[in-house]
């Protein structure tokens, strides 16, 4: 069986609205509830930790009864960073498998999950080509990146748990960030973090934009209204 | 084994839908809502016993908050829920300078509020696996209907619930249905046109042949739309 880690300690900042994003609506429903409806689906996780803020748990509490999720779900406190609210999570990962997800990623599917869970890697993450020109620099262009071998990441990923628990204590040793958790795998383990295809819909709600954007891609990939 | 909600099944279109869905064997439990247990118990004697479980559940729907606690029993003993149809009606026509709050507040519970409750329940189970949900309004709720404000625009509000609805619940595989029967020889019909001869419009039973062919399995296509059920008369 498997844990899943629901990111949802985001502050949503860059959406310029009072509320996180991640409880914002979307075709009618909380963004993170897309999330957790399709978690609860799953037969193969049999625990949800979801890593929020204090102030949101009560009210996540209530949509849990109100959409009836029947999944064990335990509550992990937000960290400052990204990296801290995963280490937060994986203190009560009861599984010896683990997936991680956030909740500002309401298009990932049943199948995606799936495809996920069956890979042959016990540490895979989603991943999809980048249809646009990279170059490395700041203000000035410092390099040129070949697009044909990166990989833009998404979530949901899977990992072992001892695995995962151990990377984040070295990076916990040597104060170090990063904005993901395969990468990180690959970085301390040099294990195989195997890629399953993603999808160009598969989008992280970040801006005003991305609201709008995601209604559009609810209706045609979602729930399939045409 | 799947399970069949209705409202209204005392009398009229609720009546025959019963009976039509007792036969087909489409459902194997029927959950029998409404307050008149005796006139419930008068249509449970027309229905097909064979291979079915029919159970009467009292419920006056005047009462929205009751129908929260009914919704879980049928859960609880059926362990599914696959299609609501929402069927009752109420109505009291009244002009608007002798409508009362009672009125409105009686009106829109039958028509609006009850049946969106019992909706939430339902989709609450059913949305694991998909289902059918049906409702009545009618034509007073597409049209200027004066003397008749809480029915016309209850049944208005129905009609936009349940085209809300039908996008709102598609992801999880339930089709919302509205159906506006014209002048259809029922009890409520009576009580809108009292010197009408119920002989010469549409029969219950035309509206529910409609309304079954709708929530059969072979259907689509229909979902989100207001259909509207009229009966040529010929003179």
């Amino acid at each position: 069986m498997f844990s899943a880690i629901l990111l949802s300690g985001g502050r949503g900042k860059r959406m310029k609205k009072d509320m996180p994003k991640q409880y914002l609506l979307l075709a009618g429903k909380p963004i993170i509830m897309h999330s957790l409806e399709r978690l609860d689906k799953l037969s193969e996780i049999n625990e949800i930790i979801v890593v929020c803020e204090e102030e949101f748990k009560s009210s996540i509490q209530l949509m849990l009864k109100q959409y009836n999720i029947e999944t064990n779900v335990i509550f992990a406190h937000a960290g400052t960073t990204r990296q801290e609210s995963v280490y937060n999570g994986l203190k009560y990962v009861n599984n010896d498998k683990v997936i991680i997800h956030e909740a500002a990623r309401p298009f990932a599917t049943l199948n995606d999950f799936k495809r996920l869970i069956e890979s042959e890697s016990p540490n895979a993450t989603l991943g999809y080509s980048i249809p646009y020109t990279v170059v490395k620099g700041s203000n000035i262009i410092t390099d040129l990146l070949d697009r044909d071998e990166l990989i833009n990441v998404q979530l949901p990923q899977k990992f072992d748990t001892n695995v995962i628990r151990k990377v984040h204590e070295n990076a916990r040793v040597e104060k170090k960030l990063f904005t993901e958790d395969a990468g990180m795998v690959f970085h301390y383990t040099g294990l195989q973090v195997q890629v399953v295809n993603g999808s160009s819909f598969n989008i992280k709600i970040t801006e005003a934009v991305d609201l709008l954007i995601g209604e559009i891609i609810y209706n045609e990939y979602i729930a399939c209204r045409k | 084994m799947k399970t069949c909600i209705i409202t209204g099944v005392s009398s009229g279109i609720g009546r025959e839908v019963a009976i039509m869905l007792s036969k087909n064997k489409q459902f194997q439990n029927i959950a029998m809502l409404g307050r008149n247990k005796e006139a419930i118990e008068e249509t449970v004697k027309l229905m097909d016993h064979d291979n079915i479980n029919i159970k009467i559940w009292e419920v006056d729907l005047i009462y929205p908050e009751q129908v929260i606690s009914v919704i879980n029993e049928i859960y609880d003993k059926f362990k599914t829920i696959d299609c609501v149809l929402n069927i009752a009606g109420y109505t009291d026509p009244q002009p608007l300078l002798s409508t009362t709050l009672d009125n409105l507040i009686h009106t829109y519970n039958v028509n609006v509020f009850s049946p969106l409750m019992i909706i939430r329940e339902s989709v609450r189970y059913m949305k694991k696996n998909g289902g059918k949900i049906l409702n009545v309004a009618s034509t007073a709720g597409m049209t200027s209907r004066p003397g008749w404000i809480s029915y016309a625009s209850s049944k208005a509000a129905l009609i936009s619930i349940s085209q809300t609805l039908s996008d709102e619940l598609a992801e999880y595989g339930i089709r919302v249905y509205c159906v506006s029967p014209g002048r259809c020889a029922t009890k409520l019909r009576k009580r809108l046109a009292p010197d009408e001869d119920p002989a010469t419009i549409m029969q219950p039973e035309e509206v529910a042949d409609v309304i079954c062919k709708l929530i059969s399995d072979d259907e689509c296509c229909l979902d989100g739309q207001n259909i509207v059920i009229r009966k040529q008369i010929r003179k």
